[in-house]
């Protein structure tokens, strides 16, 4: 055998074992990866992107006084990607003095939305009633949305709390979607950002923008290009995006290194994984 | 911090370690944690179901506040229970004669203008315009739509089965494929992306309970779980050797 030839079969017999390596040890090195930027943070710069900037930058432009309604579309299981966008979004619209509404299509996400909308509330000093108003659930999807269109009191006669719609001051002068300035659905799937378009924005004719787990983004990127949303928040990178615009860090900014340094990894296992598998591919296709 | 919070913040560690020790392999903590996951979930999805749909929109207003017109709304919905009764399952078309009829009725108009029309004009737009200020010609942006339409005429080729791909079909077939891949190659992206952020938010929680103010909850059970595991491993080794 020639000195070539041997060093071939051995690279052969590494990239084999690595190809049949306990996958076990794989999920360990994610494990550390993950953790170890969130121990010890290495603050990686955040570039925002135009989809997210124009959401912020619709905010900046809204009057004070002006309505904005956000949808949380959403249950704990995406807690970790919309969460952070939720507390941020609403940090900026109390900062902003918008009057607030807020509501989910989800049921299993009531509570939680109720504790983020009156949390953030509280935190930036806003009055429940006056300054916003948590309108809870409402069972039907794409129904509520339309319902709401022709007559908010009906769909919620009263909100989350028990109090009147109808009496509520902050919702004097918003009787249909059609009083509502900007509405942002963040949406884990279905109802969410599409629905809100489909039987809200096209008929009721207000602004909405958009915020999604990183699965569902590509779906929706495409309404962006149409100008179907005027802005998308795509999973944790779209809510530390936001964060940054908004100056405060928080959970996603946080996380966003951990994010990096998990993505470096799996694009290096991915290359490798591909060179180790041509390294045996002959063998592999000699036996398939 | 209450007590309340920190009997939550240990009950979650234990459960998010549970789940996670099936990566070592399946287990009887894991099936522990699955079960209860569970059960919890339609528990919690009952429970909640009943207090916001039952209790807010229905009993309250019918019974508190006199609306009585609900009912109707009410005996569509127990219609759809009566397929569980074969003698008056026919009852049940009613309901869903009118779901059936009223979906339709709103979603078949409102998605056809709203996820094709619109999205046709926006593969549609224009490279070069004329207007008040002159002619606009091809810019940049106008390579992305050059690249939309390309992307999207090619894949309907792909899709386009009642001709045999060959000679130009053929080629314009295979962009299409290409274009596929770049799409799937970004969806898996995007996907890894969302698993990796549930990681990162649960491992934030379990850092955080691993502070004194918790007791020190992620490192207490941790160190369970993993003797937990020796131990279980060491009975099937043994049960294993006697017979």
């Amino acid at each position: 055998m020639t000195q070539s030839s041997a060093e071939l079969t051995a690279m052969k017999d590494f990239a084999r074992r690595m190809l049949s390596l306990d996958r076990r040890l794989i999920f360990l090195l994610i494990a550390v990866v993950t953790l170890l930027p969130l121990l010890y943070p290495f603050r990686l710069p955040i570039r925002v992107s135009p989809e997210v900037r124009k959401i912020y930058d619709y905010m900046e432009s809204l009057p004070e006084g002006s309505v904005f309604l956000l949808s949380l579309d959403f249950d704990p299981s995406s807690k970790p990607e919309l969460y952070p966008m939720s507390i941020a979004l609403l940090r900026h619209a109390f900062r902003k003095n918008l009057k607030v509404v807020g509501m989910t299509l989800w049921i299993t996400g009531t509570s939680m939305a109720e504790s983020v909308v009156a949390g953030v509330a509280q935190e930036s000093g806003k009055e429940k009633g006056k300054d916003y108003v948590f309108l809870g659930y409402g069972p039907g999807g794409a129904n509520v949305i339309i319902s709401m269109g022709q007559d908010l009191y009906a769909t919620f006669p009263t909100d989350y709390y028990g109090a009147k719609t109808a009496e509520l001051p902050m919702l004097k002068e918003v009787r249909t979607l059609r009083d509502i300035q900007y509405v942002i659905s963040l949406s884990a799937g279905s109802p969410g950002v599409e629905t809100w378009y489909v039987y809200g924005k096209e008929k009721y004719d207000f602004e909405l923008g958009g915020g999604c787990t990183a699965v569902s983004a590509p779906g929706l990127y495409p309404l962006i290009d149409t100008g179907q949303i005027n802005g998308l928040l795509g999973g944790l990178r779209g809510a530390a995006e936001y964060e940054t615009l908004v100056g405060v860090a928080g959970k996603a900014t946080a996380g966003m290194d951990a994010q990096s340094a998990t993505h470096f990894l799996i694009i290096f296992l991915i290359v490798a994984c591909n060179l180790f598998y041509f390294l045996t591919g002959q063998e592999g296709r000699r036996r398939g | 911090m209450s007590t309340e919070m920190l009997i939550g913040a240990w009950v979650a560690t234990g459960l998010s370690l549970f789940m996670y020790s099936f990566l070592y392999k399946d287990n009887p903590f894991f099936k522990l944690g699955e079960h209860i996951y569970v059960g919890v979930s339609v528990g919690y999805g009952l429970v909640i179901t009943y207090y916001e749909v039952m209790v807010k929109k229905l009993y309250v207003p019918m019974v508190q506040q006199g609306d009585w017109w609900l009912i109707l709304p009410t005996l569509l919905g127990l219609l759809v229970l009566a397929r569980f009764i074969p003698a008056l399952a026919w009852l049940s078309r009613i309901s869903f004669a009118f779901i059936v009829g009223i979906g339709s009725g709103i979603a078949i108009p409102r998605v056809i203008s709203s996820l094709i029309l619109q999205q046709v004009q926006g593969t549609l737009k224009p490279l070069v315009t004329v207007g008040d200020g002159g002619v606009s010609w091809f810019t940049f942006a106008g390579l992305n739509t050059l690249l939309i339409l390309v992307g999207v005429v090619s894949v309907l080729f792909y899709f386009f089965f009642s001709i045999e791909h060959t000679g130009v079909v053929h080629r314009i077939a295979r962009v299409g494929i290409y274009f596929l891949m770049v799409s799937f190659g970004a969806a898996f992206g995007y996907t890894v992306m969302a698993r990796m952020s549930l990681l990162i938010g649960r491992f934030d929680e379990l850092i955080q309970y691993a502070s004194p103010d918790y007791g020190y909850a992620t490192l207490v059970l941790l160190a369970l779980v993993i003797a937990g595991l020796v131990l279980w491993e060491r009975g099937r080794t043994s049960e294993s050797d006697n017979g």
